[in-house]
């Protein structure tokens, strides 16, 4: 791919069409603007900006190494960027005042949890920071996802750390749920336990939510929104049914493809140029574009294709 | 029939999870598995029992609901909309009505309801209707 179709010029940065339509200037849950981040000579985040608005359900997508964590990190204000600003509920995300930090809760990649404890002490602990806290949901999650209440937690299962994690995150009743990879030991099963959870926060709570995972099954059911991260900048942000309605796959010739972008109105997002002069564009369709009056060359895109092309 | 009967979704699909529901609803009507009259399940209820987003559900309904296949009405749950009526206008069938509510008018009346309470137990009346087909009998 080369810079100059690079999505981030041309697909709407960010969605405003969710839950808000009546408010014009929603303040933003998290904003990131202008972020560098780097480790040594490696640049992870490169003037990486970024914006979550209230009540939104973010599917966070990018390769392996690509930046996920370390972004969900600096949007938490665990990590300091070189450059730029991020902000959680309009406070400054480094120096985030207790009240505006009892509103996040966090399922990070790695299990933090204190492994000496079991659930019920480590709740107790967790209980004390916060000054709202749903013991009904946790003692409700606790037996519906059936954990021990009083053994160690090194010696439940992968699976139930991470459902403890989730209790923990969703304790306090967050107005911002960053999971990172949340779902990466539980089977189909707690997974979709998991989603339920997921949706009844939104329905119940309007929480806004971001997470990453490689379970795109998982994010095309919840995320209404997808943010999709390629050479450490948010390449894409835009409502997963708009994405799949709009964006499609077409290849010929480049004189071929240019003739049916302009019968379109078509946008072109990338260009491949693939043997025998030959090339295969990205392109997306007017938002008005008549679903029949397309070509039979244009090849609609799924979730996973998606992925491919703009990650 | 319970939700998972009506819906199913198909991941990785290229086409989005709203018009999966649209599709399927339309079809269970034009197979008559579903009828006029028919409630479906809330927003609320089918997000959760199918773990997907409740904007993905309210714009599938909202735009069978511009089609003229689903009926929303206020406070209850919205249902199959009775299609075969659209044929005759509202205005004419509603002429029809009028000498049934000034009959009914005059009576309230002469109890000295009020009009809230009339238009109340109105409302009360043609909610308990059972079947919206049979509720034709002038």
């Amino acid at each position: 791919m080369n810079a100059s179709t690079h999505p981030s010029s041309t697909l709407r940065p960010a969605d405003l069409s969710l839950h808000s339509s009546a408010i014009q200037q929603p303040s933003a849950s998290a904003c990131l603007s202008g972020v560098q981040l780097g480790y040594g000579k490696q640049t992870v985040l490169r003037d990486l900006s970024w914006q979550l608005l209230p009540g939104q359900v973010v599917g966070l997508l990018g390769r392996n190494g690509a930046g996920k964590t370390t972004l969900l990190e600096t949007l938490l204000g665990l990590r300091e960027p070189q450059a730029g600003r991020v902000e959680l509920f309009g406070q400054a995300a480094l120096q985030i005042d207790d009240a505006a930090r009892a509103r996040i809760g966090y399922v990070p990649q790695q299990s933090d949890l204190f492994e000496g404890f079991t659930p019920a002490q480590l709740l107790a602990y967790f209980r004390s920071f916060y000054p709202r806290w749903n013991e009904a949901k946790v003692e409700g999650l606790l037996s519906r996802w059936d954990i021990a209440r009083d053994k160690p937690i090194a010696k439940l299962s992968g699976g139930q750390q991470q459902r403890l994690s989730i209790i923990r995150a969703l304790a306090h009743e967050p107005d911002l749920l960053v999971l990172d990879e949340p779902v990466a030991s539980l089977d189909p099963a707690g997974r979709r336990d998991f989603l339920r959870e997921l949706v009844d926060q939104v329905l119940d709570r309007g929480t806004t939510v971001v997470f990453s995972t490689h379970i795109l099954s998982d994010l095309e059911r919840v995320a209404f929104n997808l943010a999709f991260m390629s050479e450490g900048q948010i390449s894409c942000q835009a409502p997963l049914d708009e994405l799949i309605e709009q964006l499609r796959s077409v290849q010929g010739s480049a004189a071929q493809l240019q003739s049916l972008v302009s019968r379109l109105g078509a946008e072109v997002l990338r260009r491949h140029a693939l043997e025998g002069g030959q090339a295969r564009w990205l392109i997306r369709l007017p938002a008005d574009a008549p679903p029949d009056a397309q070509d039979d060359r244009l090849q609609a895109l799924n979730l996973e294709d998606l992925f491919m092309e703009l990650t | 029939m319970n939700h998972e009967q009506i819906f199913s979704i198909n991941t990785g699909s290229t086409e989005p999870i709203y018009r999966q529901l649209m599709e399927q609803l339309r079809r269970r009507v034009a197979s008559g598995q579903l009828s006029a009259g028919d409630e479906i399940p809330s927003v609320r209820e089918l997000a959760q029992s199918l773990a997907v987003h409740p904007m993905t559900i309210s714009k599938a309904y909202s735009l069978l609901e511009s089609e003229g296949l689903l009926e929303r009405r206020r406070g209850l749950a919205m249902r199959i909309a009775p299609q075969h009526r659209k044929a005759q206008s509202a205005a004419s069938r509603i002429e029809l009505l009028r000498p049934s509510l000034e009959q009914a008018a005059e009576t309230a009346r002469q109890l000295e309801l009020s009009a809230a309470q009339a238009l109340q137990l109105f409302e009360q009346i043609l909610q308990e209707l059972p079947d919206p087909q049979e509720g034709d009998a002038a």
